[in-house]
């Protein structure tokens, strides 16, 4: 996972707190709801500078951190990964 | 299972429950001794094995006697499937059966002061010692809540650190006490008794249903296409049964000596008011097709699928009683006692938009619609 990941989804997570946010944070738990997933899709993509297809825009994706982060890596063009 | 006989029932008490706001019992215990409370728990249990398809057609069919009454069955359907599907082997050992009996008839408490029908949070805080959960819940609409024999229950679980984290409990009457805090005196489905209310008590912690904080999978899986399936099936039905009833006055004798049924304003009325009925029933058809053959009911198209039946048969199905109302005129329109009824069919759908507010599900599909760049159409 990108070390720069968890501070992108921070603005989105009102009550993370001050706590650790790992690849198992369950992104509902730390506050994301339906309405602001749209947003904070927007702020991965920018990002990441990637676009995430429709069919991976599920309940499954915005799990947690990981599973999102995996969505992402899932899309990211290899050379990006090598750099 | 003898239909009829509610049927009948539902139809002799219908005015005078509406016209006192009260519960009608009489159809409920027909509806316990026939089998109808235990219609979809597993023929393994001894229930009748009933699908999502046949609830909606019980649910359309009792809508055009009494709005209230095929609420009241369809949201008792609801809670049932949510215990067949998620309670864990020892609950639904211990419940399942006797609700195949008719012995429990079921009420959801799942709104809350501060965050109105707004399934997925909840502050209602619950303590548990380990072996029991401390249960203090204060909700402002339980529909059927006086007459429940046991309730589901959201409450923040245990050990929760956001308002999301919630979890369904099963509370029998007997475990708990049970306050009614105010009365109801609504516009329409007065029947349906849907009252503040407080329960306090303790729970077994087996008591839960599905995972601690895992409410979420229950509504997405279960009861939210359940609450908006049956919903507008209620809804359809009591705009099909007020357009049965019109039909067949214009078509007797009274009724043609009083409208003219080559009237180019009537014809084109009616067919509206069929065409409203007809798109209604063919989203609810396909929306139930849908839920039935899809595994990951939280795909976007699949929720605004849902979403829309829901916006469309509140607005649909009330605006149809609107324009019946205006084509046959005040007498047999407008007035409480006209044996057409549609007086009470338009109170009861004004509530239609409201119950879980459109409002709110127009702003869900804004979203959903924004994850769906190649509008796939399901």
């Amino acid at each position: 996972m990108d070390a720069n990941f968890p501070a992108v989804l921070q603005p989105f997570l009102k009550y993370a707190g001050g706590q650790e946010i790992t690849g198992e944070s369950r992104l509902r738990d730390l506050g994301l709801d339906s309405m602001q997933s749209i947003q904070l899709l927007f702020a991965v993509e920018d990002a990441y500078h990637v676009s995430l297809p429709d069919e991976l825009l599920t309940d499954d994706t915005f799990a947690t951190v990981g599973s999102l982060w995996a969505a992402i890596e899932s899309v990211r063009p290899a050379a990006q990964e090598a750099s | 299972m003898n239909l009829d006989e509610l049927f009948a029932v539902t139809a002799e008490h219908a005015a005078r429950t509406d016209r006192e706001a009260a519960f009608p019992v009489e159809a409920l215990d027909v509806m316990r001794a026939n089998g109808m409370l235990g219609f979809v728990v597993p023929t393994e249990h001894g229930g009748g094995g009933g699908s999502v398809t046949e609830v909606l057609d019980l649910t359309l069919r009792l809508a055009r006697e009494d709005m209230s009454v095929a609420m009241i069955f369809t949201m008792h359907c609801q809670q049932a499937l949510a215990l067949v599907r998620h309670a864990n082997p020892e609950l639904a050992a211990r419940v399942l059966p006797r609700l195949a009996r008719g012995e429990l008839y079921l009420a959801s408490v799942t709104t809350e002061r501060g965050k109105g029908g707004h399934l997925l949070s909840s502050e209602s805080v619950v303590h548990s010692d380990g072996s029991h959960l401390k249960i203090d819940r204060d909700a402002p609409i339980v529909t059927g809540g006086p007459h429940a024999d046991a309730y589901l229950v959201t409450v923040l679980a245990p050990d929760a650190t956001s308002p999301s984290q919630v979890s369904l409990v099963y509370a029998e009457r007997s475990e708990v006490d049970v306050e009614v805090l105010g009365g109801w005196q609504p516009l329409g489905m007065r029947a349906t008794r849907s009252v503040p209310m407080r329960l306090t008590g303790q729970v077994p912690v087996r008591n839960l249903v599905g995972e601690p904080g895992g409410f979420r999978e229950i509504v997405t899986g279960t009861f939210g296409p359940l609450a908006h399936l049956g919903w507008s099936a209620a809804w359809l039905g009591t705009a099909a049964g007020a357009l049965s009833r019109v039909v067949q006055f214009l078509r007797g004798e009274a009724g043609r000596k009083q409208f003219d049924t080559t009237s180019e304003l009537l014809l084109t009325g009616l067919a509206k008011v069929r065409g409203r009925i007809d798109t209604v029933h063919s989203l609810l058809r396909n929306t139930s097709r849908v839920v039935e053959s899809t595994e990951d009911l939280t795909q976007p198209p699949v929720q605004l699928l849902l979403n829309t039946l829901k916006i469309t048969a509140a607005e649909q199905c009330f605006t149809a009683v609107d324009e019946l109302i205006e084509l046959v005129g005040l007498r047999h329109g407008y007035l409480t006692g006209s044996p057409l009824r549609l007086e009470q069919a338009f109170r009861d759908l004004r509530s239609a938009s409201l119950n879980y507010g459109n409002q709110r599900l127009y702003l869900a599909n804004g979203t959903l619609s924004l994850l769906d760049q190649q509008v796939r159409l399901v």
